[in-house]
C-alpha cells in the first residue's frame, strides 16, 4: 500500500474508533468497539437508537468533534450510520480550539 | 413497469410487489421459545406486537435466511427469504427436533404476502386499514379485520408488508390499487426492491448473502447476540480469534460494473464485486465489494475493477438520500409534496 493510501486509511481508522468510543460512552452501549461495524446504520435498526439518543448524539457531536446538526429531522437525517459520523468529524477543519468569550 | 420506473416510484411516490420471495411460518408450543431462541441469531427480546430482524446460519456461520421475528400471543411467526419454503420448513424442524412440545407450521398455506415501499406508502396503506398506521413504530405490527400488516421493508423508504388470508388476498390488492390511482402507485417486482436494498445498505440474502462469508464480514455483527449460543455461534467463536480478513464496502462508479469483477488497488487484487447495479437516481453504478480489510475504507478514489479496469471509489452508505427520512405522516402528504424542501436523491 503506498504511503499517501495508508496516511488516509489511517487517519480514517484513528477517528472510527474515536467515533465507536463516544458511541459507546455517551451512549451508553453495551457493545465493545469491535462489535460495532463501520457502516451500522444508527436508528431505526442497526444501534436502534431512540429519539433521546438522538439529541445526546448531537449534543456530543458538537461537544466531542466539532460537528453542527440540527435536531430537526433534515438534521437526523445526515447520520445514518457510523461512517457517516466519521465523514462529517474528518470534514471538520483542524484548527486552534475555540477561545472562551 | 421497467426497472427505473419502478425504482423511481418506491423513491418518490408508493409501490406494491407481491412478496412471492418471503415466506411466513409459524412456532408454537410449550418449547417454541426455547427452540427458536437456539435457533435464531438475535436475542429474544419482544413483546407481543414487535419484531425483531435477524438471520438464521448454518453451521460454519453462513447466512442462510434474513428473517423478520415476531410474538404474537404466545406463539412466534418468522418471514424469511433466501431458502425456498421447503428448505425453510426442514431448516427450523431440523434444528427444533431436539426441543419437546414445539410445531413448526407452514403459515403460508392460505396466506398471500403484498409488500408496499415508498416514502408515502403509510398513505395508501392508511387508506385500506384507517390512520392507526400513521403512528405505526418500525418492525411492529398490528391485525386489520382478516389482514396481518408489519411495518418492514428493506427499501430505506416506509415499507410495510400484510399478510392477507388467500380468500381476500386478490380483494386486497385491488382495493390497495385502486385507492392509491392519485398517489400514482407502481407495482414492482423483486428487481426492484433488491436494486433499492443495494442503494439503501439492506442486506440481500440472494446476492452478497451468498458469498461464503459470515455476519464478520458483511457488517451485520448489530444482528447476532454474543451472550447465547445458537445455530453457527461457535463458529463466530472461533473466527472471531483472527482478524476479520475481508469487509462488505460499498463503491460507485461512472462505468458498468459486473458481480465477480476483480477490484484492484494498483498491482494489488484487493477484492471481488458481490452485487452491483446502475441507480437511475444517481446516473452511476453502485457496488458492493467485499475487500481486505485494510483497504475497505471510504474516501479511496482509486480501485479499479474488472478487466477493463473501471475506476471506481468508495464511499459510506447508503447512497441515496431516502425522502421517508424527511416527510412527517403527521404533517406531510403526497398531495402537498411540493411543499416538501427535498434534498436530491443523490447522496
Amino acid at each position: 500500500m503506498d504511503p499517501s493510501l495508508r496516511a488516509l486509511t489511517e487517519r480514517r481508522r484513528a477517528m472510527l474508533d474515536r467515533v465507536r468510543t463516544m458511541l459507546i460512552e455517551r451512549l451508553n452501549l453495551s457493545l465493545t468497539s469491535e462489535e460495532i461495524d463501520p457502516d451500522t446504520p444508527l436508528f431505526g435498526s442497526g444501534l436502534a437508537l431512540d429519539s433521546i439518543d438522538a439529541v445526546d448524539l448531537v449534543i456530543h457531536l458538537e461537544t466531542d468533534f466539532g460537528i453542527r446538526i440540527p435536531t430537526d429531522q433534515a438534521g437526523r437525517a445526515e447520520l445514518r450510520t457510523v461512517n457517516s459520523i466519521v465523514d462529517l468529524a474528518l470534514a471538520v477543519p483542524e484548527g486552534p480550539p475555540d477561545e472562551p468569550a | 413497469m421497467n426497472l427505473r420506473d419502478g425504482i423511481l416510484a418506491v423513491r418518490s411516490s408508493a409501490a406494491m410487489s407481491r412478496l412471492h420471495h418471503v415466506h411466513m411460518v409459524r412456532i408454537r408450543g410449550g418449547g417454541a421459545f426455547d427452540a427458536i431462541d437456539r435457533i435464531f441469531t438475535r436475542d429474544l427480546y419482544l413483546r407481543d406486537g414487535q419484531m425483531i430482524h435477524g438471520l438464521l446460519l448454518d453451521e460454519e456461520a453462513r447466512v442462510f435466511a434474513d428473517c423478520y421475528l415476531a410474538s404474537d400471543d404466545q406463539e412466534f411467526f418468522l418471514l424469511g427469504e433466501g431458502p425456498d419454503k421447503h428448505e425453510l420448513l426442514d431448516y427450523l424442524r431440523r434444528h427444533a427436533a431436539a426441543f419437546a412440545d414445539v410445531e413448526i407450521l407452514d403459515a403460508g398455506e392460505g396466506h398471500r404476502l403484498i409488500g408496499l415501499d415508498g416514502p408515502y406508502a403509510w398513505e395508501l396503506l392508511a387508506r385500506l386499514v384507517g390512520q392507526e398506521v400513521v403512528g405505526l413504530p418500525y418492525l411492529t405490527f398490528f391485525f386489520f379485520e382478516e389482514l396481518l400488516c408489519c411495518r418492514a421493508g428493506k427499501t430505506g423508504e416506509f415499507g410495510y408488508v400484510i399478510i392477507a388470508p388467500e380468500h381476500t388476498a386478490d380483494d386486497t390488492w385491488e382495493r390497495l390499487a385502486n385507492a392509491g390511482g392519485d398517489l400514482r402507485v407502481a407495482e414492482v417486482t423483486l428487481d426492484v426492491l433488491d436494486h433499492c436494498a443495494l442503494e439503501s445498505w439492506f442486506f440481500n440474502v440472494r446476492a452478497e448473502g451468498r458469498r461464503p462469508v459470515t455476519p464478520l464480514e458483511l457488517q451485520l455483527q448489530w444482528r447476532i447476540s454474543r451472550r447465547k449460543e445458537y445455530v453457527g455461534s461457535s463458529s463466530l467463536q472461533e473466527r472471531r480469534k483472527s482478524p476479520v480478513a475481508q469487509r462488505l464496502t460499498c463503491l460507485v462508479s461512472d462505468s458498468p460494473i459486473q458481480v465477480d469483477d476483480v477490484v484492484r488497488h494498483g498491482a494489488a487484487v484487493v477484492g471481488q464485486v458481490v452485487n452491483a447495479g446502475f441507480s437511475p437516481v444517481r446516473d452511476d453504478w453502485v457496488t458492493l465489494a467485499l475487500l481486505d480489510t485494510e483497504y475497505a475504507y471510504p474516501g479511496i478514489a482509486d480501485f479499479r475493477v474488472g478487466t477493463e479496469e473501471i475506476r471506481a471509489r468508495s464511499v459510506s452508505p447508503p447512497v441515496v438520500n431516502n425522502r421517508s427520512l424527511y416527510v412527517n405522516p403527521q404533517v406531510h402528504s403526497y398531495a402537498t409534496r411540493h411543499e416538501t424542501d427535498f434534498p436530491a436523491l443523490r447522496r
